[in-house]
């Protein structure tokens, strides 16, 4: 009885969801072709970036981004705020989890050998990839945000497959790394200031062959920010926190 | 192009259910992150009705899509993930202090402790 009312509750609710929801998915109103237009007749002369959406997101709206990774950062906070007490007060529950053979570092315990060989293999190429499509947002698909979580998983590859713990799967490191590449962000951003471009503002004069750089080093910066914030994350919760 | 959007909003309407009635945590940030994934997907599909190129600018590039939308839902996503992880730390910390994920049993075991 209670779970027929329990269904009946749902239904009537997803019903009137779809109909506040349907007309605005079923719309046919035509989309809009002048910003489309304006940044296919300006968007390299302006920004330098040949990829029009890189052009977008570090370009014209680069404050909303400065706005995205403080976000993150303060995700990451409270993620590690939560979870930072975690581990220390059982430790008989943890002898008890997935661990196959509980090796010295809590990361070692949900590690089976198919995945250490496949993770470990794996790593260094995916690794590679996300500072390739990092680097070269500008001109091609990619850019900042998906290399640097294509380098967060190619960290979690490496915790979950080397056999020691190396530097670059220490949270301390990442961590530092994280807050230097976010400092190093708003220096970049104050740079425009000073040559007469505002906010954000491309330091180097627009239409030169050189402009594209300040893209390029936004990329890298956001991109090490983004990789290092959620690999910290992704440690943090497969409970390798105190090992170092 | 219609049956895109029925597609998109029948993911919506999935997400929603798993928000509203799963009884798990986990799979009520499971609902969030397909909810998540139908707006992404309903704003790539709209920006790429006035055209049919990868918005990237080069030889040949004439009808591109509108980038916008895309600049947008990159936004979205790093967002999305942001939310789902601080929802997955507040799951294991709840998991932690009440030992199960149900919200059934964690109401019931809370409610008995005081």
């Amino acid at each position: 009885m209670k779970r027929t009312l329990f269904i009946i509750k749902i239904t009537f609710t997803l019903l009137v969801l779809a109909l506040a929801i349907l007309p605005v998915i079923l719309s046919s109103h035509p989309w809009p072709e002048a910003s489309r237009d304006y940044l296919y007749e300006h968007a390299l002369t302006d920004t330098g970036a040949v990829n029009t959406v890189s052009s977008i997101y570090l370009g014209y709206r680069a404050m909303d981004t400065l706005g995205e990774t403080l976000v993150l950062l303060v995700s990451i906070t409270g993620t590690m705020g939560i979870l930072i007490n975690l581990g220390r007060e059982s430790e008989e529950e943890e002898a008890v989890s997935f661990s196959l053979a509980p090796e010295k570092r809590p990361t070692n315990a949900q590690r089976t050998h198919l995945l250490e060989v496949v993770s470990s293999k794996l790593g260094p190429v995916v690794l590679l990839f996300g500072f390739y499509v990092m680097l070269y947002g500008h001109i091609s698909p990619g850019g900042g945000f998906q290399g640097g979580v294509i380098v967060a998983s190619a960290i979690v590859f490496l915790a979950l497959g080397t056999e020691t713990q190396t530097k670059l799967t220490n949270t301390n490191v990442l961590g530092r790394i994280e807050a230097l590449s976010f400092l190093v962000l708003i220096i970049a951003a104050t740079s425009g200031v000073f040559f007469e471009s505002g906010f954000f503002g491309n330091p180097i004069k627009s239409g030169s062959s050189l402009s594209a750089n300040f893209i390029i080093l936004l990329n890298i910066i956001i991109g090490l920010k983004v990789g290092t914030s959620i690999a910290v994350m992704c440690i943090a919760m497969m409970g390798g926190r105190r090992g170092h | 192009m219609v049956i895109e959007r029925i597609l998109i909003f029948l993911l919506a309407l999935i997400g929603f259910t798993a928000i509203v009635g799963a009884k798990n945590i986990i799979k009520k940030v499971f609902g969030l992150n397909i909810l998540n994934a139908a707006v992404v997907l309903l704003y790539i599909l709209e920006g790429s009705r006035i055209g049919d190129q990868a918005p990237i600018l080069g030889e040949g590039i004439t009808n591109m899509v509108d980038p916008v939308p895309q600049a947008l839902m990159l936004t979205a996503i790093v967002i999305g993930v942001c939310v789902t992880a601080l929802a997955l730390a507040l799951a294991v910390r709840l998991y932690k202090a009440t030992g199960s994920l149900e919200i059934d049993t964690i109401s019931e075991r809370l409610r008995s402790e005081h």
